[in-house]
């Protein structure tokens, strides 16, 4: 921008008149953003802001007005076991769907890396899932899952269960079932991004590896899985993140029960937001963005010094 | 040698297809289910002994999907443009214009893509109500256009473009509109299909916030009709749930099979939305 002057003299243009200039420089970058600030500001930027003041507030959102009450709301769920109930489940499906998330896609793309014939299509038809509607996704899985249905019949088969079983509806085993739909949906999708970094790893690493009579599995283990570290932070961080706010699988198969054993913590707010509990809702939701932000903050702090590590 | 490399082969493959049973045999069941004809039982066996298109004719007929599958299309295809030219529009000046409050704006917005729906679905709710939106288009289209994570897509597609291409057309006396839109546009079309992917999936699936907006059955979207229609789940409406899960599906199925090579390098493009 500032060498612009020179340039003009030298192409002998007519320089631009000063108040143009101005314009260009300050009102025009503005006129790019407006449509995007318009909508951005009022349909998200004003309700996060109001969410934070409703949080304070025992808002009713039928008189559209409510009386400050401090730190009320925050007391009421922090005492509320059905909320611990729902952050436990929150963190113990993380838990189930995180190393399933990390390793299961790293097979796969493993597997659609080698060299061999029909390796896209096989791409193809393990992508399919990801690109499913995630309510199209719950009821084929509500479907599978029911008493009659497939899986009950083929545990049964393998000596599993005794009789026909909806382990949708065993709060033992329930959530389990629901944590199986989301691996199964981002199978795919966490393939593609290990698919990336396994393209980034140089093919004579591997050949002198096997030079040097590794394994496969000493390859696997000794080659792919630390080149992969940064695929591997990135499938944490984003299964995370997403798992935090899980909620078609639930909502659409259980609808959290049976007896709140798949209550998670974004079922907790929508429950709060059916009863019009709006201001109980917003401060859950504030929880929910604490945790959401903390993990993200703990995984760039940990990417950073395993950085420093492999430096040091 | 040669036989131990066959072995493994037939190792490999043998995975594969395992895998592929895995995510692609609940379509092929649900698919299986829904050609099953009137008389036929559900658990009876799983292929159907006379396939019938009968619970798809019902599914639009009876169950009101043609509506659905309408509003949906035109949610979708009014948002798809419009996300495109706002997040165009927005990122070009964050990418490359140097200007007062630049780098405020930009963490904004990046930064509410942390931010969890269910935060402020509430006030939403509410002020889509004070707006005359609910039960409207566009309630569910205004939330689609205009997202930080296309202006983020977006910059990041500018950054990779070099400078010089512009520098030239305002040498030759272009404004700033006229190279955006004539020199830089077309040099980012790749992700503008990636972002045209992204919006098409996030609208045509999307179902929170149809289900608090949409609450009259004519203003439905398929994903809204289908979880409306699987409140019952007896054994006498899984053929037709299904009908309607094959008809949710089949556009999003076209849509990849169309535009296959942008879904893979979307897919890490988008690794950073979470």
């Amino acid at each position: 921008m500032d060498r612009e002057p020179a340039i003009i003299q030298n192409t002998k243009i007519k320089p631009v008149p000063k108040k143009i200039k101005w314009r260009m420089k300050h009102i025009t970058p503005w006129l790019f953003l407006l449509p995007s600030i318009v909508i951005l500001g009022g349909f998200l930027a004003y309700p996060i802001i109001e969410a934070f003041r409703w949080s304070f507030l025992d808002y009713k959102i039928i008189a559209g007005s409510g009386e400050f009450v401090g730190f009320n709301n925050f007391k009421e769920i922090f005492t509320d076991k059905y909320f611990w109930n729902a952050l436990t489940n929150t963190i113990v499906f993380l838990l189930m769907v995180l190393p399933l998330n990390v390793f299961l896609p790293m097979i796969l793309a493993v597997l659609v890396n080698q060299k061999i014939k029909g390796v896209g299509t096989f791409r193809v038809l393990y992508y399919l899932p990801v690109i499913t509607p995630m309510v199209v996704a719950a009821l084929m899985w509500k479907m599978l899952y029911s008493q009659s249905g497939i899986i009950s019949d083929l545990f049964l088969k393998i000596g599993i269960f005794d009789s026909p079983t909806n382990v949708l509806v065993q709060s033992s085993t329930a959530l389990v079932a629901v944590s199986a739909i989301t691996v199964w949906k981002g199978l795919g999708y966490y393939m593609i991004i290990y698919l990336a970094g396994l393209q980034s790893i140089p093919r004579d690493v591997y050949e002198s590896a096997d030079i040097d009579g590794a394994s496969i599995w000493q390859q696997f283990t000794r080659i792919t899985i630390p080149m992969l570290t940064p695929s591997i932070t990135l499938v944490s961080v984003m299964t995370i993140i997403a798992g935090m706010k899980v909620f078609e699988e639930i909502a659409l198969t259980t609808g959290g029960g049976p007896a709140g054993a798949t209550t998670t913590l974004v079922m907790y707010i929508y429950t709060k937001f059916n009863s019009l509990d709006v201001s109980i809702a917003s401060a859950a939701g504030l929880v929910l963005l604490v945790l959401a932000i903390g993990a993200s903050l703990l995984q760039m702090k940990m990417t950073s010094k395993r950085e420093d590590d492999l430096r040091a | 040698m040669n036989s131990k490399r066959l072995r493994q082969k037939i190792w490999l493959y043998a995975l594969m297809i395992f895998i592929t049973v895995l995510t692609v045999g609940p379509f092929l069941i649900t698919l299986f289910m829904a050609v099953k004809s009137p008389g036929e039982g559900i658990y009876d066996s799983l292929i159907p002994k006379e396939p019938t298109l009968e619970n798809f004719v019902t599914a639009f007929q009876k169950a009101n999907f043609a509506t659905y599958f309408l509003n949906t299309a035109i949610v979708t295809c009014l948002a798809i443009p419009l996300n495109l030219l706002f997040c165009s529009l927005a990122a070009y000046p964050l990418a490359r214009m140097d200007f007062r409050g630049r780098s405020v704006v930009l963490a904004l917005i990046i930064s509410t893509m942390m931010v969890p729906f269910q935060l402020y679905m509430a006030p939403l709710f509410q002020l889509s109500g004070e707006l005359g939106l609910r039960n409207t288009h566009v309630g569910l289209i205004v939330m689609q256009v205009s997202t930080a994570f296309g202006i983020f897509l977006m910059r990041q597609a500018y950054l990779r473009v070099p400078k010089d291409l512009e520098e030239s057309a305002y040498l030759d006396g272009a404004n700033k509109f006229k190279v955006w839109y004539m020199v830089v546009l077309p040099l980012v079309k790749p992700t503008l299909v990636t972002l045209a992917i992204f919006t098409f999936m996030g609208t045509w699936g999307d179902y929170l916030w149809p289900l608090l907006n949409s609450t009259e059955s004519s203003k439905y979207t398929l994903s809204i009709g289908l979880a409306q229609l699987s409140q019952n789940f007896d054994g006498s409406n899984l053929k037709l749930i299904s009908a309607a899960s094959i008809l949710t599906t089949i556009p999003t199925l076209l849509i990849f099979i169309w535009l296959q090579k942008y879904f893979i390098s979307g897919a890490t493009d988008g690794a950073v939305k979470g």
